[in-house]
């Protein structure tokens, strides 16, 4: 009864998947997995632009267009991935704030 | 709207090089030579475009399809030259700056062009996302 809701449970299991984002293990539509999922995504794009910039810098490459692009990428999931993360998190405010 | 992003950067990186063609040749086009002979005047390079993006399988878009060497030249009359052949010419190759010049404008405005496209992908995506807060 301490955790109805299964969100201290949850996240302990979830802590050691967060880095591989690997396939999903509950259900097709499993908001948490698909969660999971979408946060190794941008993890991953976050990755790739700091290689892309380290390349630029370090003379590896120069298609200075390529690196903004993959900053560009990773900056907009970001976004949306905070966006999506502060619904979730006003979501479970106003199911705090319910009197039962 | 990521694959809109790859369409404009891959025009962003064919008007690049279409440029730098451009440049080597507005660099070049005074540097003479025998074509004939060991020291050979520079040819002139077009960069041809073709339509998808090989880099992410993509049919939009465009890439640079070959970089033409051509090979034309004009001669001028300057028997002192060392590298002038038995009739006392040098052969330059045929580049018209002014030709060059516009070339240079178009890859130029084009590059704008697509900016100004990847522009409007970023501030569509910026909306989007205002719906969810």
């Amino acid at each position: 009864m301490s955790d109805p809701l299964g969100i201290i449970s949850n996240i302990q299991r979830a802590s050691p998947a967060l880095g591989g984002g690997g396939a999903p293990k509950g259900a097709p539509g499993d908001f948490r997995e698909e969660l999971l999922r979408q946060i190794g995504e941008v993890n991953k794009l976050q990755e790739d632009a700091t290689v892309a910039a380290e390349d630029v810098l370090t003379g590896r490459r120069n298609d200075v267009e390529g690196v903004m692009l993959a900053t560009r990428k990773a900056d907009s999931a970001f976004r949306l991935l905070l966006a999506v993360r502060n619904k979730v998190m006003d979501a479970y405010d106003e199911v705090k704030q319910m009197r039962v | 709207m990521s694959g809109l992003l790859d369409v404009s950067v891959s025009a962003l990186v064919a008007q690049r090089t279409r440029l730098d063609a451009i440049a080597a040749n507005l660099a070049s086009a005074d540097i003479g030579g025998n074509p004939n002979g060991p020291v050979k005047p520079p040819s002139i390079r077009e960069v041809l475009f073709a339509t998808g993006d090989p880099a992410n399988n993509s049919e939009l878009g465009v890439h640079v399809a070959d970089i033409r060497e051509v090979r034309a030249f004009i001669p001028r009359y300057e028997p002192l030259n060392p590298y002038a052949d038995a009739d006392g010419r040098v052969w330059y190759p045929d580049i018209n700056p002014v030709e060059q010049q516009v070339n240079m404008m178009l890859a130029a405005r084009s590059y704008e062009a697509n900016i100004a496209a990847i522009e409007a992908t970023k501030s569509m995506t910026n909306s989007a996302m205002e719906i969810l807060s």
